[in-house]
């Protein structure tokens, strides 16, 4: 149990800063997901903390030690890679022991432990396959075996789903937040998956280029993203930007024309979710459906309004009156619209 | 259709010229090693009463003992360069050391002449006082061999993940232990084909052999060579010590081949 502290914490490789100046802590217990674009450093962030890479400049803490510039088996740290990286020429009990031969325990009371790790994770009958022998799924229940055989203080996760099936992924992904919470190790995972990041984490922090873009509780995150950046990268489907300007209480974009409950005036980006964005039919509507996709019980439509693109979600019910090549009113839903500085991207506060 | 049979009666009727140019000789040494000096200038004869005299004369000669020192010389020449050259091959593999020259400089000194090498290995033999005895012969060995080995192997650590190994030192391991527990176990296979390609460059040798080691400590191929004689070639004996060279590695690379074949299936790294 520990709390992670990253302290100015800066990477460079070459001459290219891939990490600035990072400030980051993980609260003791936490599921903390680093999210962001390929590139954007997450990945070396968490290098950065097992050890595996080294620091430029900056200092890293777990608990109250100074781990900055120390081996990566002096941090009691327990990884999970994304391609598992279970050793290929040992079987199960062995791969999920290993880490205890690292200690001194002995052998025999190593392998036992594992079979009791084992079990929970429903590896009962594998114990003796070697990892080529198991499926994707039953990989990944051995990599996190291994991870959790040794108490660690800290568990770090690198995209530890993306080799799964979709149905795997959402399955493991709801077993992994129950063995962490069961668990109550500080985590830190890292995906560029979002949907993951705000089902899995109880804090978020979106990087972009090599910073903090927002850290917070998922909910906030979503519901009040500091800038168009990550508007546009949490949440799916994406939400609609518009470039525009405001005034009194109405957005201007091109010849589109939107309600908004806002008092301010000038140059803005008007950012609304799919789902906050309503359609009613009308034979003389500002908005042209142009493609609709079914998700089931709900469905993602594509619109055009004066060239300009939009996408809404709706409920499956109100396709009675909607179809291709219908004309729609838009509306935003009260308090879903969300205003963005155009020249800086920056939220705008609330005027 | 037609045609790829064709093909396949060709690629068959190749195969087994091939054979016949490497197995023609072998039998024919084998022939000789039964036969009389006087049976031998009658190459077409293929019945005739065998005499085991060429071998007793061979085997009386000393030659075993020789066989002995070739293998103790190959065994420690190849340990030694499987250890080594694995560390090697590591190290370009992973650092890169020395960048894209060391990858293939390292196989430079095959270049070099071998005649280049051996009088300086004579001298520092002569000043260490170990000339003629099987100490230089595997120093001069090491010449040849362990760069064979860290070039061969260099492959074998590049397919090993990176993880793994980043994995072993999460998990509590040093560097060492990592490469040891870990990274080596992946790369048997390799080291076992190098180990043996490494002991038959050692095993058939002869020009460092013939001129470190002459004399009371002669290497198999030098002790075969002593059957040039001035009264002439003993072509009797000289075939028959040329079998006692050649059929025991023969069918150790066979079986040993067979294990590591299977070992490379069946350890192979799938993620």
């Amino acid at each position: 149990m520990a709390i992670v502290r990253f302290a100015g914490v800066t990477k460079t490789f070459g001459t290219t800063q891939v990490v600035k100046n990072l400030e980051l802590e993980l609260p003791e217990g936490s599921f903390t997901v680093l999210v962001g674009p390929s590139g954007c450093g997450k990945t070396t962030c968490l290098r950065m903390l097992a050890g595996l890479e080294s620091v430029s400049s900056g200092e890293i803490y777990i608990g109250d030690r100074r781990v900055t510039h120390l081996d990566p088996r002096e941090r009691n740290a327990a990884m999970v890679f994304q391609n598992y990286a279970l050793y290929p020429h040992l079987n199960v009990r062995e791969n999920i022991a290993f880490p205890l031969r690292a200690t001194k325990v002995p052998r025999a009371k190593a392998l036992r432990r594992a079979e009791e790790v084992a079990g929970p994770l429903g590896l009962h009958g594998l114990l003796d396959r070697k990892p080529k022998e198991l499926s994707g799924g039953q990989q990944q229940r051995v990599a996190i075996g291994r991870a959790i055989i040794r108490e660690p203080a800290v568990f770090l996760f690198d995209e530890p789903l993306s080799n799964l099936d979709a149905k795997l992924r959402v399955e493991t992904r709801t077993e992994l937040l129950q063995i962490q919470r069961q668990l109550g190790i500080t985590s830190l995972y890292v995906t560029h998956d979002q949907e993951e990041a705000m089902t899995l984490s109880d804090r978020m922090v979106v990087m972009e280029d090599g910073r903090i873009a927002q850290a917070g509780p998922p909910n906030e995150v979503y519901t009040k993203p500091v800038n168009t950046f990550v508007a546009a990268f949490v949440g799916s489907p994406k939400m609609n930007l518009l470039e525009g300007t405001l005034a009194a209480g109405t957005f201007h974009s091109r010849g589109l024309r939107l309600q908004v409950d806002d008092e301010g005036e000038g140059e803005v980006t008007l950012g609304v979710r799919p789902d906050d964005l309503m359609l009613s039919p009308a034979a003389n509507g500002q908005a042209k459906v142009t493609l609709i996709e079914l998700l089931g019980p709900r469905a993602i439509i594509t619109l055009e309004a004066q060239g300009v693109h939009l996408t809404s979600v709706v409920n499956a019910s109100e396709l009675v009156s909607i179809s291709v090549g219908s004309c729609v009113d838009l509306v935003i839903r009260n308090g879903g619209a969300h205003l963005f500085e155009t020249a800086t991207g920056d939220r705008r506060e609330q005027g | 259709m037609r045609g790829s049979n064709v093909l396949g009666i060709a690629r068959i009727a190749l195969l087994w010229l091939a054979a016949i140019f490497v197995l023609f000789p072998m039998v024919w040494i084998a022939l000789n090693s039964f036969k009389t000096s006087g049976q031998m200038n009658d190459p077409l004869l293929l019945s005739f009463k065998p005499t085991l005299a060429n071998w007793e004369n061979v085997i009386s000669s000393g030659i075993l003992a020789a066989a002995g020192r070739s293998a103790i010389t190959a065994s420690v020449t190849v340990a030694i360069s499987v250890v080594v050259g694995s560390m090697g091959a590591y190290a370009i593999a992973t650092f890169r050391a020395g960048g894209q020259l060391t990858r293939f400089g390292i196989l430079a000194s095959q270049v070099l002449p071998p005649a280049v090498l051996v009088f300086p290995f004579l001298t520092m033999a002569y000043a260490l006082r170990v000339n003629d005895t099987l100490v230089p012969v595997i120093f001069a060995h090491l010449t040849f061999v362990l760069p064979v080995v860290t070039w061969f192997l260099i492959g074998f650590f590049e397919a090993v993940p990176r993880s793994l190994e980043e994995q072993a030192r999460v998990d509590g391991f040093t560097r060492f232990q990592a490469f040891r527990l870990v990274v080596l176990p992946q790369v048997y296979p390799g080291i076992g084909a190098a180990a043996i390609f490494g002991f038959t460059l050692s095993w058939n040798d002869m020009f460092y052999g013939l001129i470190l080691a002459p004399g009371k400590a002669a290497i198999l191929p030098v002790a075969i060579a002593g059957f040039n004689t001035f009264r002439g070639v003993e072509l009797g004996s000289m075939s028959a010590a040329i079998l006692i060279a050649v059929v025991p590695v023969t069918i150790a690379s066979f079986f040993i081949q067979r294990r590591f074949v299977q070992g490379i299936s069946g350890g192979a790294v799938k993620f």
